[in-house]
C-alpha cells in the first residue's frame, strides 16, 4: 500500500469520526459559554435599554411598549422549543436574539452581533434567573411530522374547533375569541391573541414545526396554554368515546354502580400515562418501560398536533403582503353599468392591495401600539361613479362606549384620505400626510360603526382642525364586522358640484391615505392608526390607438427600409457608371 | 483568422454598455435606473460610436459596408429579407407595447438633505446660525469624560423612550414601524449620513421634523414629527451626542467644507 | 482607567433606573405567607387546638357582580360575584388563611388517603376559592363545566403553569409542587373573571376559614406561638402577629378582625 494510499485512507477515517462526533452536537443546539463580563457589557449596551440593567423588563424604552419587553428575572420565556413549564433551551435564546420577535419591538440581531457576541448575552441572560442553574429542559419531539395535505389540514380545523382554540383566536383565527378583550399576560399588561392568518408576526416564526411547539409547549407569560393536556393520553378513541357517554350519565345521576367502577377504571389508565408525562416534565428520566409506553400513547396526540399546525399553516398569506406602490399600485378597473354592490363576486376578481398602517406618534396624544396593521382596498369605477371595497382586521367590534380613565367616546371608525386637489407634477407638494395642513387641506371619507350606511365628508387643514362639509353627504356607504375584519364598501359620483371635494380623473394618479381607529386599544382623535400617502389610479379604458398606431408604425418602417435599400443601389450604380 | 468587421464590434459594444447600464448598475449595485434614464445614456453611447468611427473616412465607410451590403448586394438577399420582415415585426410590438402599457406611478421626487436656514431655533428661540452652533456638550468628551458620559447615556435614553420606534434598536433605520413610512427612516449607520452634516444640521433636522421643513425642500412626506414639542434643548443635544457615540461616526465640524 | 470603566457602568445603572421610574408595572405586589426556613417533623402526642372566628370589621362593602360575557349557558346561570372579600352573616369573614408562623417542629401532614386535595371549575368558578395544598401533594382540577378553561398558576417559586383543561378532561392532576409558596393566584383567561388562590405549604398548621369565619388548628405541640393571617384584601399581620399559648390537649379561642387593606 503506498504512503499517499494510506494517508487518504486515515484522513477519510479521521474525517468520518469527527462527523460523527460534531453533528450531534450540532443538532442538539449548542450551550452558551460561561456568563462574562464581556456578556454583560454586551447586554448593557444593546438589550438593557429595553430589558433593564437587572432583566425586569423595564428598561427606557419599556413604557411605550406593547408587547412589553420580557421580563427575565421570572424565567417565563413565550418561545421554546420544550414543554410546557420547561425553561427554554440555550439555542432557543440565541435563535431569539438572532432572528427577532416579528410583530413586536425586538429585532434581529443576527448580522449586527457576532455570533459569539450573541452566545455572550444569552449566558448574561440566563444569569437573571436563578432556575437556569440546575434546568435541564425537555424539548418538544418534532419526530412525527405529519406532512402538510388537505386532508391534516381539514382534521386540524374540525380540532381547532374541538378543543376551542377559536375562544381567543376566533372561528377563522384571525383573534376575535369571545375571550380576546379581557386577556392579560403574567405581568397585569394587555394582550391580543395572534392574528393567525398575519403570519408575519407570528413571535415564534411561523413553519410548521414552530406552530406545532407553541401548541404543545404554549406560550408561558401569556394566557395561550399548553394544549398537551386537552387529549384523553392512552385511551383509544373507542375508550375516549365510552368516557364521554359515561360522564354524561354522571352528570345527570344515572351512573350504575357497575359504571362507575368502568369509569375509574378508563381514568386510572389514562392517569397512569400521564403520571409518565409529568415525571418527564419534571426532568426525571422515565424507565425504558414507561417511556416506551408513552411513546405509544403519545403518538395519536402528537398526530393530532401536528393537524393543528397545518391547519393554522394553512391560513393566511405565507409573507407580508408587498405594499401598494410600483407594480403593486391600487388600480381602478373601469367596469361598464352598475358598479358591484359590497357582496357581489365581481370584487373577487380584482387584486386586493395592500397599505400598512402604524402608530400616530407625532401628534399628542400619540398611538405606540397600534392594533390595525394594515388596510386593503379594491376599487372598480364606470362612466359616472367609482366604487371602493376596503377591509381591515380589528380582533374587537367596538360600538361607542366611554373610556374608563379619559371618559373619551371610543368606537372602531376609518378615515380614508384624498387631498382636495391632486398635485400637479412631482415638485408640487402634497397636504401634510397626517390630515393637512394650513396650505394644504385633505378631503376625507369618515366611517364609524354606529353608523355603518354613512360616510361623513370632511375636509381637514391639520389634525385638529377638521370640518365637516355642510351638504348633505354624496357618499354611499355599507360597512360590516365578520370573524375580525371590517368591510367597507364606498360609491361616489366621479365629479361633484362641490370645491371642496377631490373629483377623480381617469389616468390621474391621486394620493390616498387612511387612518384606523380601534376603540378596544384605546384609539381615539389622534391616538390612531396611520399609514402615510400612497397614490391610486383610475386605469384607463385601453384606448383604441393600440389598433390603430403599431400597423402604421410598422408600415412605415418597411417604407423607410426600402428607401434606405434603394438610396445605397442608387449610389452603388452611380459609382459604378 | 478573419477581422471581425468594425460594424460588428460596435454593435457588440452596444449591447454589452446596455446590458451593464441594465443589469449590473441596475441589478448587482441595485441602484435601479428609470428606463428614460437608460434610453437617454443609449443615444448618448450611439452618438459617441458615431463620432469615434466617423472620425476618418476610410473609418466610417468601413464601418458603413456592412449595412450597405446588407442592404443592396444580391448576395446578402436571405440576411436581407429576414431584417426586412424582422424590423417591421418588432416595431410593431415595441409600438403596441408602447400604447398598452399602463402608466407607472410618478416619482416622488425629495431633496433628501435640505439647506438649514441661516439662523437656528429652537421653539422660535434663536440659538446662533447654523454655521456657528456647536453642540453645548460637544467639548465635554475632552475637558470632563464622566460628565460626557452622562450626557450621552441621558442621549440613549432620549433615543429609546422616542427615536427607536423608527430608526430602529441598532440606528440602522429599521425599527418596527419603519415599514410604514416613505421616505425610510434614516440609517445612521451608513456613513453618508452623520459624518457629512454639523451637529446643528442635525439638531435643526431633529427639532423641526417633517412638518417645519422650509417650502423648498417639499414635496416631504416625512413622518419626522417636530421633535422641539416633545424634547428639551438639552435633549436634542444629548441625542445627537449618543447618535454619533452608538454609530462611531463623528459629525462633521464647521471648520471643515462642505460636502 | 478600570475607574473610568466602573464609573461608567454606575452611570449607566443610574441613568436606567431615573429612566424606568415611570414605567412601573401593572401589576400588583401580592402579600405572601411566612414560610419557616427549616421545619422538623416529629412525633406529637396531646397536641392542642387553635379555633376561632374571623370576622370583617366595619360594614362589608357591596360585592361587585362579575360580567359574565361568554358560554353564559355554562357561567351564566347563577350571578357571580367578585370573591376578594366574602363577608357573611354575622360579619363572618371566608377566605382567610390563619396559621403558625414561627413553628419550625411538630406533625407531618396527614397520611389520610381520603383527604382530596381537589379545586372544581363549576359554572366558571374556582371551588374552594382559597385552597391549601401540602407540598410534594398533587392537586386535581376538576372541570364540572364540560367546556374549556385553562388553568394558569401565576407562580414565581415553583415552575408555572398553564395547561388547557378542554372538555374533555373531566379531572386532570397537576405536578407535585416542590417549594412552599403563596398565595398565588390561579386564573382562567377563557373565562378572564375566574380567579382563586392556592397556597403552597410546608407544614400543616394552617387552615382557611369557612362561610361561618370559623378555622381550626388542630395537634399543635404545646408552646407559645405568633398565629398570623392572610386574606386577598386585607392583607396579613406579618409585621404583628397575635400571640397565642397552646396547653397540651388544650383548646385557645383566638378571635381574629380584620380590616380592608390601607
Amino acid at each position: 500500500m503506498s504512503t499517499n494510499h494510506r494517508f487518504f485512507c486515515v484522513f477519510i477515517a479521521n474525517l468520518v469520526l469527527l462527523s460523527v462526533i460534531v453533528i450531534p452536537v450540532f443538532a442538539q443546539g449548542k450551550k452558551a459559554p460561561a456568563a462574562s463580563e464581556t456578556g454583560k457589557a454586551l447586554y448593557n449596551d444593546k438589550c438593557a435599554h429595553c430589558h433593564g440593567v437587572e432583566g425586569a423588563g423595564d428598561g427606557a424604552g419599556a413604557a411605550n411598549l406593547l408587547p412589553r419587553p420580557r421580563d427575565f428575572t421570572k424565567g417565563l420565556y413565550k418561545i421554546r422549543s420544550t414543554g410546557s413549564g420547561q425553561l427554554p433551551t440555550d439555542q432557543d435564546l440565541f435563535d431569539i436574539i438572532s432572528k427577532g420577535m416579528p410583530g413586536s419591538s425586538m429585532p434581529a440581531w443576527e448580522g449586527i452581533l457576532s455570533e459569539d457576541q450573541r452566545w455572550q448575552i444569552v449566558a448574561h441572560i440566563k444569569t437573571f434567573y436563578d432556575g437556569f442553574e440546575d434546568a435541564s429542559p425537555v424539548e418538544i419531539d418534532l419526530s412525527g411530522k405529519v406532512p402538510y395535505s388537505g386532508e391534516s389540514v381539514t382534521k386540524g380545523r374540525e380540532l381547532y374547533k374541538q378543543l376551542e382554540c377559536n375562544a381567543c383566536h376566533g372561528a377563522v383565527g384571525r383573534g376575535d375569541g369571545t375571550s380576546a378583550p379581557d386577556l392579560t399576560d403574567e405581568w397585569g399588561f394587555r394582550i391580543w391573541p395572534a392574528n393567525l392568518e398575519q403570519k408575519w408576526n407570528y413571535r415564534g416564526g411561523a413553519t410548521t414545526e414552530d406552530i406545532f411547539k407553541r401548541f404543545i409547549g404554549g406560550i408561558a407569560g401569556s394566557p395561550m396554554p399548553s394544549f398537551i393536556s386537552s387529549f384523553r393520553v392512552g385511551l383509544s378513541d373507542a375508550e375516549s368515546a365510552r368516557m364521554t357517554e359515561l360522564e354524561a350519565k354522571m352528570d345527570s345521576d344515572e351512573l350504575a354502580d357497575a359504571e362507575q367502577t368502568e369509569y375509574e377504571g378508563l381514568e386510572e389508565k389514562l392517569y397512569a400515562f400521564e403520571d409518565i408525562m409529568l415525571k418527564v416534565e419534571e426532568g426525571e428520566e422515565p424507565t425504558p418501560e414507561e417511556k416506551a409506553k408513552l411513546d405509544v400513547g403519545m403518538k395519536p396526540i402528537f398526530e393530532k398536533s401536528w393537524h393543528i399546525a397545518n391547519y393554522v399553516k394553512s391560513l393566511g398569506p405565507e409573507a407580508i403582503p408587498q405594499p401598494a406602490i410600483g407594480d403593486k399600485v391600487l388600480r381602478a378597473q373601469y367596469r361598464p353599468g352598475d358598479l358591484p354592490p359590497i357582496g357581489d363576486e365581481a370584487w373577487n376578481t380584482l387584486e386586493s392591495s395592500y397599505f400598512p398602517l402604524v402608530g400616530q406618534v407625532v401628534i399628542e396624544p400619540r398611538q405606540f401600539n397600534p392594533s390595525i396593521d394594515s388596510v386593503t382596498a379594491k376599487s372598480f369605477y364606470n362612466d359616472k361613479e367609482i366604487a371602493f371595497l376596503f377591509t381591515w382586521d380589528d380582533r374587537t367590534k367596538t360600538l361607542p362606549q366611554a373610556d374608563e380613565e379619559t371618559a373619551e367616546i371610543l368606537e372602531d371608525a376609518i378615515a380614508i384620505q384624498f387631498p382636495v386637489k391632486v398635485p400637479q407634477g412631482p415638485t408640487e407638494p402634497k397636504p401634510y400626510f397626517i390630515w393637512g395642513d394650513a396650505r394644504r387641506a385633505v378631503y376625507l371619507w369618515h366611517w364609524k360603526v354606529s353608523e355603518p350606511q354613512k360616510i361623513t365628508e370632511m375636509n381637514a387643514k391639520g389634525i385638529d382642525k377638521a370640518t365637516v362639509q355642510s351638504a348633505a353627504s354624496q357618499v354611499q356607504a355599507e360597512g360590516v364586522y365578520e370573524d375580525g375584519r371590517y368591510r367597507l364598501w364606498v360609491k361616489r359620483a366621479l365629479t361633484t358640484e362641490d370645491k371642496n371635494d377631490l373629483q377623480f380623473e381617469s389616468g390621474v394618479f391621486i394620493p390616498i391615505a387612511f387612518s384606523g381607529w380601534d376603540g378596544a386599544n384605546g384609539d381615539v382623535k389622534t391616538k390612531r392608526a396611520i399609514s402615510t400617502w400612497y397614490t391610486f389610479v383610475l386605469e384607463p379604458v385601453p384606448s383604441k390607438k393600440r389598433f390603430v398606431y403599431p400597423p402604421l408604425v410598422a408600415l412605415i418602417s418597411v417604407g423607410v427600409l426600402f428607401a434606405l435599400r434603394g438610396a445605397v443601389q442608387r449610389r452603388e450604380n452611380g459609382n459604378n457608371i | 483568422m478573419k477581422r471581425m468587421p468594425l460594424f460588428t464590434k460596435c454593435l457588440i459594444l452596444f449591447v454589452l454598455l446596455w446590458l451593464f447600464l441594465k443589469f449590473v448598475i441596475g441589478g448587482i449595485i441595485s441602484v435601479p435606473l428609470p428606463s428614460s434614464l437608460i434610453a437617454m445614456y443609449l443615444w448618448l453611447i450611439i452618438l459617441a460610436i458615431l463620432v469615434h468611427v466617423s472620425v476618418e473616412d476610410d473609418r466610417f465607410r468601413e464601418f458603413l459596408r456592412p449595412i450597405k451590403e446588407t442592404l443592396a448586394d444580391e448576395s446578402k438577399k436571405v440576411r436581407r429579407t429576414a431584417l426586412f420582415v424582422l424590423i417591421p415585426l418588432v416595431m410593431l410590438g415595441f409600438t403596441f407595447s408602447k400604447v398598452s402599457t399602463r402608466a407607472d406611478p410618478p416619482a416622488a421626487l425629495r431633496t433628501a438633505h435640505p439647506a438649514p436656514p441661516a439662523d437656528l431655533t429652537y421653539r422660535d428661540k434663536v440659538i446662533g446660525t447654523s454655521q456657528e452652533v456647536e453642540n453645548p456638550f460637544r467639548h465635554l468628551e475632552k475637558d470632563d469624560a464622566e460628565a460626557f458620559r452622562v450626557h450621552v447615556e441621558n442621549g440613549r435614553r432620549v433615543y429609546y423612550q422616542n427615536c427607536f420606534f423608527c430608526h430602529g434598536d441598532n440606528l440602522d433605520g429599521k425599527g418596527h414601524f419603519a415599514h410604514g413610512f416613505q421616505p425610510l427612516p434614516a440609517n445612521f449607520q451608513d456613513p453618508g449620513i452623520i459624518p457629512n452634516f454639523q451637529e446643528s444640521f442635525l439638531f435643526w433636522r431633529i427639532s423641526k421634523g417633517g412638518p417645519e421643513l422650509p417650502p423648498a425642500a417639499t414635496p416631504w412626506d416625512s413622518a419626522m414629527p417636530v421633535w422641539e414639542n416633545y424634547l428639551t434643548e438639552e435633549e436634542i443635544w444629548e441625542v445627537i451626542l449618543f447618535l454619533s457615540e452608538y454609530t462611531g461616526y463623528r459629525p462633521r465640524t464647521s471648520g471643515e467644507g462642505a460636502h | 482607567m478600570k475607574t473610568q470603566v466602573v464609573s461608567i457602568i454606575a452611570l449607566f445603572i443610574v441613568c436606567y433606573y431615573v429612566g424606568a421610574a415611570g414605567a412601573a408595572g401593572k401589576d400588583e405586589a401580592v402579600e405572601s405567607l411566612v414560610f419557616p426556613a427549616s421545619y422538623k417533623v416529629v412525633n406529637v402526642a396531646n397536641g392542642g387546638t387553635i379555633t376561632g372566628v374571623v370576622k370583617y370589621e366595619g360594614d362589608a362593602p357591596e360585592m361587585k357582580k362579575l360580567e359574565i360575557t361568554k358560554d353564559q349557558n355554562v357561567c351564566g346561570k347563577t350571578d357571580k360575584f367578585e370573591e376578594s372579600l366574602v363577608v357573611g352573616d354575622g360579619n363572618a369573614l371566608r377566605d382567610v388563611i390563619v396559621y403558625l408562623i414561627d413553628i419550625s417542629e411538630g406533625a407531618g401532614f396527614s397520611e389520610d388517603k381520603s383527604v382530596k386535595y381537589e379545586i372544581d371549575q363549576k359554572g366558571c368558578q374556582f371551588l374552594p376559592h382559597v385552597n391549601l395544598l401540602p407540598v410534594g401533594q398533587q392537586l386535581t382540577m376538576i372541570n364540572s363545566d364540560r367546556i374549556m378553561h385553562n388553568i394558569h398558576i401565576f407562580s414565581n417559586t415553583n415552575k408555572a403553569y398553564n395547561k388547557a383543561q378542554g372538555k374533555n378532561r373531566r379531572k386532570m392532576r397537576l405536578p407535585k409542587v416542590k417549594k412552599a409558596e403563596g398565595p398565588v393566584p390561579i386564573k382562567c383567561d377563557v373565562h378572564g373573571w375566574m380567579q382563586g388562590w392556592i397556597a403552597y405549604i410546608p407544614h400543616p398548621y394552617f387552615a382557611a376559614s369557612n362561610e361561618k369565619g370559623e378555622y381550626k388548628i388542630e395537634n399543635v405541640p404545646p408552646g407559645t406561638y405568633k398565629l398570623g393571617y392572610w386574606q386577598a384584601a386585607c392583607g396579613t399581620n406579618k409585621d404583628a402577629p397575635v400571640s397565642v399559648t397552646v396547653e397540651a390537649g388544650g383548646t385557645v379561642t383566638q378571635d381574629l378582625t380584620l380590616a380592608l387593606k390601607k
